[in-house]
């Protein structure tokens, strides 16, 4: 029987590291492209669409690992996660968050390649005749709505994460190690244990 | 307030060009009412001894 003190890891070195290093990114690609609209003029494009395809990276390696090694069903929601204190790994809350930011990515990782023909880099040549300025039109609404979404995400998401209540997730996010205390609050532990 | 940017194509037409940046601060600010809306509920559930 585990002791209520016992620590467990609940995120790995790896996953972490694709955390924190996601995070980074997506505020320097928000930096990049919402400061020239608030009148902070710099060179912006170059630094934009590098941290755009590294994110697109780091995000087909994290899809990668919960594919194959993860269980990406922990994620979901299920029926269970409406019961208090029934959550398994992730609350209902932290699966809510994690599909936010599923769409929002997904959404301008998309976008952000197709916008690659149409502005230019020095792998691909730029062509903004592919398309009708129509499509083009549609495709920069779903990019900007992804980065205002995203705007609205790591507000929310960074006030949950400091909030006192909650630090336990935030320290196993830095340090890899939640206590079985902590996950009793809001978790099922059996469901924890059968890695659910 | 503007919910979309509009341009023009080659032949006149009006096009959409993407999101009206009138947006941003809606989506900053519909961030902060989250906020002071789920420390509200949460300060009131503490009040009543809700933890």
């Amino acid at each position: 029987m585990a002791s209520d003190n016992q620590k467990i890891i609940r995120h790995a070195g790896i996953d972490r590291a694709f955390h924190w290093v996601m995070a980074a990114i997506m505020l320097v690609l928000l930096a990049t492209s919402l400061l020239p609209m608030l009148g902070v003029r710099f060179a912006w494009y170059g630094v934009h669409w590098v941290s755009g395809l590294l994110l697109t990276v780091i995000i087909a390696l994290h899809v990668l690992r919960a594919l194959f090694w993860q269980k990406p069903r922990g994620i979901m929601i299920k029926p269970s996660d409406l019961k208090a204190g029934g959550a398994g790994k992730y609350t209902l809350a932290q699966k809510l968050m994690h599909q936010a930011w599923t769409v929002a990515v997904l959404v301008a990782i998309v976008t952000g390649l197709l916008l690659l023909r149409k502005a230019g880099v020095p792998f691909l040549e730029r062509d903004p005749y592919v398309r009708s300025m129509a499509s083009w039109g549609i495709i920069t609404l779903l990019h900007d709505l992804a980065a205002l979404l995203s705007v609205f995400l790591v507000l929310v998401h960074v006030y949950f994460a400091i909030l006192p209540e909650k630090r336990a997730y935030l320290r196993a996010m830095t340090k890899g190690f939640i206590s079985r205390s902590d996950l009793a609050r809001e978790h099922d532990l059996n469901r924890v244990d059968r890695g659910e | 307030m503007n919910l979309l940017r509009f341009g023009h194509d080659s032949y006149g037409n009006r096009i959409i060009d993407g999101a009206s940046w009138d947006l941003l601060p809606v989506a900053f600010w519909a961030g902060i009412a989250v906020i002071v809306v789920h420390l509200v509920v949460r300060a009131l559930r503490r009040g009543k001894g809700g933890g």
